[in-house]
C-alpha cells in the first residue's frame, strides 16, 4: 500500500470536481492503479466552497483503497480560492522529496502565507486561460498539466486519453495547448527546484 | 438483437462509476425495467441516471408525488411482471413501511436501496450512518422476513444489486440493499464483466409454462420443505384472481390458519439461510480476537487485521455480506472460541453488535466501536486489537 493523497478545494463552478475525476481516470482507468474521489455535495459544489479528494493506491497489486478520504499531510494541494487558501497550514503537505506539491492560482488568491513554507508552485491559471483561449474553463487543462507533471503518478498517455473523455472533441486542441502549457510551467518548476536545492 | 436491448448492459471493461449510478446500472443488468421514487439526498443520482438510461432500453423511470406512490407504483410494477425498485434513505424508508408490509404479505419481489444518512428525522442529509437496519428487517407491521445486502464498495454496489434481484425473485421478500451517503457518492473503478457472463446469473422474471394453481408460497407436507413458486404475473393465466392481504393460503384464498401462514412467511427465508448467507472469513483459522464487520468499515477491518497480523496478534475478520437474516449459527460457530469480538459499526448503539451478543457467549467480551457520520480509520480498529490483545 503506497498511498498518494490529494486535495483540490476552491469554490464551486471553477472545476473542482471535474478536475479531481480527471485524475481519477487517469490514475484509474489508464494506469490501472486503485483509486478513490470523493467531493462537496449539494450547495458547496455550485458556488460555495468546494472540494474534492482523490487517493490512488501507487502499488499496482493493490486492489482497494481501505480508507477512502484523503489523509492529511497530503502529497498534492491544488488551491483555487482565498477562502481556502486560509485553511492551509505547512503541516498540511508533506516534506519528502518529490512530493508534497502546492499547486495554486495567484489570480484568485493574492495572500497566500503557508505557500511560501512549502514546496509551491503558482500559476495564473485564470488570467492565463482568459487571456490565451478566451474562456477561464481551460484552467482545468493548464491544472492538469501542471500535476501530471509534478506528481508524475500517471504518464502524459494516460492524461491525454483522459482529456479526450472529459473535453468537447472541437476544443480538444485549445485543451492540449492549455495542458502543455501547466506541463511547461511544472517543468520549469521543477528545473528551479532542482538547481535550488543542489 | 434490437438497439435497446444492447444498450441494456455497459461495455465491457474498466468503468469509474459514482456508487448510487454503479448501483442502478447493476440493476439494469439485472433486468429492472420499472423505477418509482422520489428524488431524497442522498439517493438522487439514481433516480435521475435512470430518467436517463430505462427510457434507452424500453424501462420506466417515474417521478411519483411523494414517497408513498413510489413504493405502490414499483409493488404494481411488479405485479404485472416488471422487475422493480425504488432507492431513498430512512425519511423514504419510514414513509414506505406500509407498502413494504403489504408486498411481502403477497409475496411481491423487489429490491430496495436504501442510501443511509444519519438520523434520526431529517438528521445530516450528507453524512453516512447504518442506522436503518432496525427499521429494515421490522419495515412495516405484521411479521415477515427480509433479506439485506451490505455492499463495501462501488465494485460490489454493481454485482450486489444483480444478487438482490435475483433474491427477490426466489425468495419473494423484500430485498435491501444497505447503500450509505458515503458509499453512494463515492467514485470508483467499476469492472464490468461481458453481457454473456451478466446474463449468465440473472435469474429472469417468466412465468410457469404449466399454470398450478399454487402462486404463493407453501408447506409441502410430505417433504416439510417450504416450496416458494415463481412470481405470479398479472393478466396471465398464472396469476390469482385477487390478491387478499389476509393471511392466505398457496392459492391466494384466505386461510382459516393464520399459524400456518406465518410459518410460511418466516421459514421459507429462515430455512434457506445457508443458501441467502454471503459472508468473506478472513484469516480467521486461527484467531483469538474475531472482528464482524459490515459496509464501509470492513475496508478498514481488513487492513487493522493485517497490520496487527504483523504485529504477531491472532486476529481475523468475519466479514457479513448478507446482514440480514442474521446468520445465527454460522456466527456462533465463528466466536466460540474467540477471547474477544471487535464490532466497528456506523452507528451508535451497535446494531449488529447486539446480535452478536444474542450468539456469543456471555463471558465473551464485545466491544463495539461506533462512528456516526464518519468513518473508522484502521487505526481505530488496530488500537482497540491492541488493547484486547494485552
Amino acid at each position: 500500500m503506497v498511498r498518494y493523497e490529494i486535495r483540490i478545494a476552491g469554490f464551486g463552478g471553477q472545476g473542482v470536481i471535474t478536475l479531481s475525476k480527471m485524475i481519477t481516470m487517469a490514475s484509474a482507468i489508464y494506469e490501472g492503479l486503485a483509486a478513490t474521489q470523493t467531493e462537496a455535495y449539494s450547495a458547496s459544489a455550485r458556488g460555495g466552497k468546494c472540494w474534492a479528494e482523490v487517493v490512488v493506491d501507487l502499488d499496482k497489486d493493490a486492489k482497494i483503497i481501505d480508507y477512502p478520504k484523503a489523509l492529511s499531510p497530503y502529497d498534492f494541494l491544488i488551491i483555487l480560492s482565498a477562502e481556502s487558501a486560509k485553511d492551509v497550514k505547512k503541516a498540511h503537505l508533506k516534506t519528502d522529496e518529490n512530493t508534497g506539491f502546492l499547486l495554486w492560482d495567484p489570480t484568485t488568491i493574492t495572500k497566500f502565507g503557508a505557500a511560501k513554507r512549502v514546496k509551491s508552485l503558482s500559476i495564473p491559471v485564470q488570467k492565463l486561460a482568459l487571456e490565451k483561449f478566451g474562456n477561464i474553463v481551460f484552467g482545468n487543462s493548464i491544472l492538469f498539466g501542471a500535476f501530471t507533471v509534478l506528481a508524475g503518478i500517471f504518464s502524459e498517455e494516460s492524461a491525454l486519453e483522459t482529456m479526450k473523455r472529459f473535453v468537447p472533441s472541437s476544443t480538444l486542441e485549445a485543451n492540449i495547448e492549455a495542458f502543455e502549457l501547466g506541463k511547461q510551467e511544472a517543468q520549469e518548476y521543477l528545473k528551479q527546484l532542482k538547481e535550488g536545492g543542489s | 438483437m434490437s438497439s435497446s436491448s444492447d444498450k441494456r448492459f455497459l461495455p465491457e471493461g474498466r468503468h469509474l462509476l459514482m456508487g448510487n449510478i454503479a448501483m442502478v446500472e447493476g440493476a439494469i443488468s439485472a433486468g429492472l425495467t420499472f423505477f418509482g421514487g422520489y428524488p431524497i439526498t442522498p439517493s438522487t443520482e439514481a433516480i435521475e441516471h435512470l430518467a436517463k438510461r430505462l427510457p434507452e432500453i424500453g424501462g420506466c423511470c417515474m417521478q411519483m408525488e411523494d414517497e408513498l406512490a413510489s413504493i405502490n407504483s414499483v409493488i404494481g410494477a411488479s405485479l404485472v411482471g416488471a422487475k422493480s425498485m425504488t432507492a431513498t434513505s430512512g425519511p423514504g424508508l419510514s414513509l414506505m413501511t406500509e407498502t413494504i408490509s403489504m408486498a411481502a404479505n403477497l409475496e411481491i419481489p423487489f429490491v430496495f436501496c436504501d442510501v443511509q444518512r444519519t438520523g434520526p428525522g431529517t438528521g445530516l442529509v450528507t453524512e453516512p450512518h447504518h442506522n436503518d437496519l432496525g427499521l429494515m428487517r421490522f419495515s412495516g407491521n405484521g411479521e415477515f422476513q427480509v433479506i439485506a445486502i451490505a455492499p463495501m464498495n462501488c465494485q460490489e454496489l454493481f454485482d450486489l444489486t444483480i444478487t438482490a434481484f435475483n433474491y427477490a425473485e426466489t425468495y419473494r421478500c423484500p430485498v435491501f440493499l444497505m447503500s450509505d451517503a458515503y458509499l453512494g457518492h463515492l467514485h470508483e473503478v467499476v469492472n464490468i464483466p461481458p453481457k454473456e457472463e451478466i446474463l449468465k446469473r440473472v435469474i429472469k422474471r417468466e412465468s410457469p409454462e404449466d399454470a398450478p394453481a399454487r402462486v404463493f408460497s407453501y408447506k409441502d407436507r410430505e417433504t416439510g420443505e417450504y416450496v416458494i413458486p415463481k412470481p405470479p404475473i398479472m393478466g396471465t393465466d398464472y396469476c390469482p384472481g385477487l390478491f387478499i392481504h389476509l393471511p392466505h393460503g398457496p392459492e391466494g384464498l384466505p386461510t382459516p390458519k393464520p399459524m400456518e401462514f406465518m410459518e410460511m412467511m418466516i421459514e421459507k427465508i429462515k430455512s434457506n439461510i445457508d443458501k441467502i448467507t454471503m459472508v468473506d472469513k478472513y484469516k480467521l483459522e486461527d484467531a483469538e480476537i474475531v472482528i464482524i464487520a459490515y459496509g464501509l468499515p470492513v475496508r478498514t477491518s481488513y487492513r487493522a487485521v493485517e497490520i496487527a497480523r504483523q504485529e504477531g496478534i491472532k486476529v481475523g475478520l468475519l466479514r457479513l455480506i448478507t446482514v440480514w437474516p442474521f446468520p445465527d449459527e454460522l456466527v456462533k460457530e465463528v466466536v466460540k472460541d474467540a477471547k474477544a469480538v471487535i464490532v466497528p459499526e456506523l452507528n451508535y448503539t451497535g446494531i449488529i453488535a447486539e446480535q452478536v451478543q444474542r450468539v456469543t457467549k456471555l463471558t465473551t467480551p464485545i466491544i463495539k466501536i461506533g462512528k456516526v457520520a464518519e468513518f473508522h480509520h484502521p487505526d481505530d480498529i488496530l488500537k482497540v486489537i491492541k488493547e484486547v490483545a494485552k
